[in-house]
């Protein structure tokens, strides 16, 4: 089953966690510039903070544009082969996201590589604003509550363990009135 | 012993009147003594104290400086502190934000920053790692602090620029103007943003992109992971990033010690529209946290309609919600938003604002001061519009705001007939909680070494909850206590509050430290360097001739009964405070009349001046 890393953006508190343990975790140093998760911040116009991490596109982008192959695709994540990359940073170039990053010391530009299939920066988060999810469930969130706004439910009311509850139930009747 | 980790052994010294930069190596005795932060301020501001005649002198330091554990792997790293003579009362001062303002610091490769002499035109300082400059922009002259960060981003066409600013307060010279960085993240308190501003520096930006430095990163990760563990795991772990310290408004209220009406009440009726379940339920939008935090206690929130729609805040904290709220009268969140969002851009601290706005009105209410003598201001608590309106005067130094901008001290020379409702303490305006109905928490205020303010204790809670079983000892201890484990948070560069709401155990920053540094050092070695530094801070005020007279609460502790509510009728005895305040100099060490030995601090303190 393959997975994927997702961003909830509603979520992110712009800690950066993620970020130092991705820079720990990945180069064994405490450096947030060295990491392949970056937190952006806007403020105010418009409000928001999401972290930017490879969502490891099934045709990347990055490896179309790479003039040496050096991108690679494997166990589900794209990787960057440092002995083919020539570090000219047309991957860098070529990402729509902007998630692969560059810094002054390392000889080749780096991305996520989801941890060995445990992405640390998941664990780390404290605001869940990060998921490693099976694929076919991305979406579920919202096919669930397309379902619950339904509006043509009926409620009945009743009391179980002393407490009260409602049971929700689509109503066939209703469901005649389209024709 | 050897440091292996956790210090640059860098400090950046800026001589604004030569127009240079340099570095000052530091000795592993000096960051080991020391420690960071708050520390490294006031050894600076110790040794600077024979240059120095007055706070907006050039000649003053503004000392920069996270601490040995900011923007590492472990709860809540991102505090810096900023460090110098205050405007606002003349004696030393400090204050300190969150952010990644100072991790920023560190990864450019400094323990921390002085900055000393004046730019001859409007400037700001840009750290690109290794090299400093010291950029002339009169354009930036008039720009609120949150546009200033979206100027010189632009300017500098990088995005992930970290920068400290001043607002139209600080070149003005408000004495309790703040800095400002993260959009909203602040060093609000002792008039920092003035010194700035009469040094000409608009802006502090920085670009860093160095490892921090860990003796044992290893060992460092496992205490922080069971340490991240243990804070989730808290029972009020998921509420607290709901209201953060806006959750304490109700606390408060609740005991009866909230600043209402300008310190005269201890409880406020409209308290259920302004606190946190009220902010949650239509204003916020967001979470915020500071550099590693997990309990995010930063709230955004955003009117949505009626005359303040529009308006965004990282914020309210429960302080700035106190002084503006109940303080004033007010129960109009949206209009408490506005004046934090105001106060933010115009770069001036809400709670030196709240309170002596707070004066003014109570002032006018007992026909203390005159409608002429205001400008022709009728003020009334509540009133939104003539609050909104001496924000804007006192950051402009328009008419009565002018004076107000003087702060304290001044507004006493000019109407000493204040003196009995305007609750400061050595010229620090008094910060959201009430000092009548806890003797201990009045001892706080009163010998906090930066004036009336909260962080250096709050033995409140305590108090509230031992009730009448609570000797005066163990009241002047549990205080001395909190000034020595409160202030090493600001040496080390972590926020307190992981300690203080979540009950995470403050020996844990011991072994954070040996794991970073590679020198094995006891939580109670910590704190003795701590209490050390407090003397110190003693040291530098006793020459600016503080002493006994004035670790005093203000006025209206003694004078005036707390007239309703849960704690009505409390008041502090004068005799009973005379007692505690003698027990607390003895526990010090200090003398009668509240004098350390200075030639023995003299002699300790006197290694090698660094600048």
């Amino acid at each position: 089953m393959s997975r994927m890393l997702t961003v909830l953006p509603e979520r992110c508190s712009g800690c950066r966690l993620c970020e130092v343990v991705c820079s720990i975790n990945r180069f064994g140093v405490n450096n947030p510039k060295k990491s392949s998760i970056r937190v952006i911040v806007i403020y105010p116009h418009p409000v928001i903070r999401m972290p930017i991490v490879c969502r490891q596109c099934k045709e990347p982008k990055c490896q179309e544009n790479c003039p040496t192959d050096a991108i690679v695709i494997k166990d589900g994540y794209c990787d960057i082969d440092e002995e083919k990359c020539i570090s000219c940073q047309q991957c860098v170039m070529s990402c729509p996201f902007g998630a692969i990053f560059l810094h002054g010391d390392m000889s080749a530009p780096f991305k996520c590589n989801l941890c060995d299939g445990d992405p640390q920066c998941v664990k780390s988060c404290p605001k869940n604003a990060l998921l490693f999810i099976p694929e076919h469930t991305l979406g579920q969130a919202h096919r669930m509550a397309s379902v619950l706004k339904y509006t043509k439910m009926k409620e009945v009311e009743y009391v179980e363990k002393g407490e009260r509850k409602i049971l929700r139930y689509a109503d066939i009747e209703s469901g005649k009135e389209e024709k | 012993m050897k440091i292996k980790g956790g210090y640059f052994k860098k400090l950046l010294f800026v001589d604004l009147d030569k127009g240079d930069a340099r570095v000052v190596n530091l000795s592993d005795e000096f960051c080991l003594k020391y420690i960071g932060g708050r520390g490294f301020g006031i050894k600076l501001i110790w040794d600077n104290q024979k240059n120095y005649k007055s706070p907006l002198d050039p000649q003053n330091l503004v000392v920069v400086a996270p601490g040995p554990l900011s923007g590492l792997y472990l709860p809540s790293s991102g505090k810096t502190s900023f460090v110098t003579m205050s405007p606002a009362t003349g004696i030393y001062g400090d204050s300190n934000m969150g952010g990644s303002f100072g991790v920023e610091l560190r990864q450019a490769g400094y323990d921390a920053l002085a900055i000393k002499g004046k730019a001859k035109k409007l400037s700001y300082l840009w750290i690109d790692d290794d090299e400093v400059e010291i950029v002339e922009n009169e354009g930036l002259k008039g720009k609120g602090c949150l546009e200033l960060e979206g100027i010189i981003k632009n300017d500098l066409k990088d995005d992930h620029l970290r920068i400290a600013s001043i607002g139209v307060a600080g070149e003005n010279l408000v004495r309790f103007a703040c800095i400002s960085a993260d959009w909203g993240r602040n060093a609000g308190r002792t008039g920092l943003g003035a010194v700035l501003g009469s040094k000409n520096i608009k802006a502090i930006v920085i670009r860093g992109s160095k490892d921090l430095p860990v003796f044992d990163l290893k060992k460092l990760k496992e205490i922080s992971d069971a340490s991240f563990e243990k804070l989730k795991n808290h029972k009020y772990f998921t509420f607290w990033q709901q209201q953060g310290l806006m959750s304490v408004i109700d606390y408060v209220n609740e005991a009866g010690v909230m600043p209402t009406y300008n310190f005269r009440d201890g409880q406020f009726s409209g308290a259920e529209k302004i606190n946190g379940y009220e902010m949650e339920a239509k204003y916020k939008i967001g979470d915020t946290a500071c550099f590693a935090c997990p309990m995010a206690c930063g709230n955004i929130c955003l009117v949505k309609e009626g005359k303040y729609s529009g308006t965004v805040i990282e914020g309210p904290e429960y302080e700035t919600a106190c002084m503006f709220g109940p303080n004033l009268g007010m129960n109009n969140f949206a209009c408490i938003l506005k004046a934090n969002a105001l106060c933010d851009d115009l770069g001036i601290d809400t709670i030196s604002t709240g309170n002596l706005i707070g004066v003014l009105i109570e002032a006018q209410e007992l026909g203390l001061v005159s409608e002429e003598e205001l400008g022709g201001m009728r003020l009334k608590w509540g009133d939104e519009e003539n609050i909104i309106q001496l924000i804007h005067d006192i950051a402009h130094r328009k008419g009565i705001g002018n004076i107000l901008a003087d702060g304290s001290l001044e507004l006493l020379k000019k109407f000493p007939q204040l003196s009995p409702i305007l609750s400061q303490v050595k010229g620090l305006e008094q910060s959201a909680y009430d000092g009548r109905a806890a003797v201990s928490m009045a001892l706080g205020f009163a010998t906090s070494d930066i004036g009336a303010h909260h962080a250096r204790a709050w033995p409140l809670a305590k108090e509230l909850e031992m009730g009448k079983d609570w000797g005066l000892e163990q009241k002047a201890e549990l205080v001395i206590y909190h000034q020595t484990v409160r202030p090493l948070f600001d040496m080390l560069g972590v926020c307190r509050l992981p300690w203080i709401e979540l009950g995470f155990d403050e020996n844990t920053y011991a072994e954070f430290y040996s794991a970073v540094t590679g020198v094995t050092i006891s939580m109670d070695e910590l704190l003795k360097k701590s209490n050390d530094l407090y003397d110190v801070t003693r040291a530098i005020n006793i020459k600016m001739g503080i002493s006994r007279k004035d670790d005093y609460p203000p006025e209206r502790c003694f004078s005036t009964p707390i007239p309703s509510g849960p704690q009505a009728g409390k008041v502090i005895d004068r005799e009973e405070y005379e007692k505690l305040l003698t027990i607390y100099y003895q526990k010090r060490g200090w003398d009668e009349n509240g004098q350390p030995d200075m030639k023995g601090i003299d002699k300790k303190f006197s290694d090698k001046t660094l600048i």
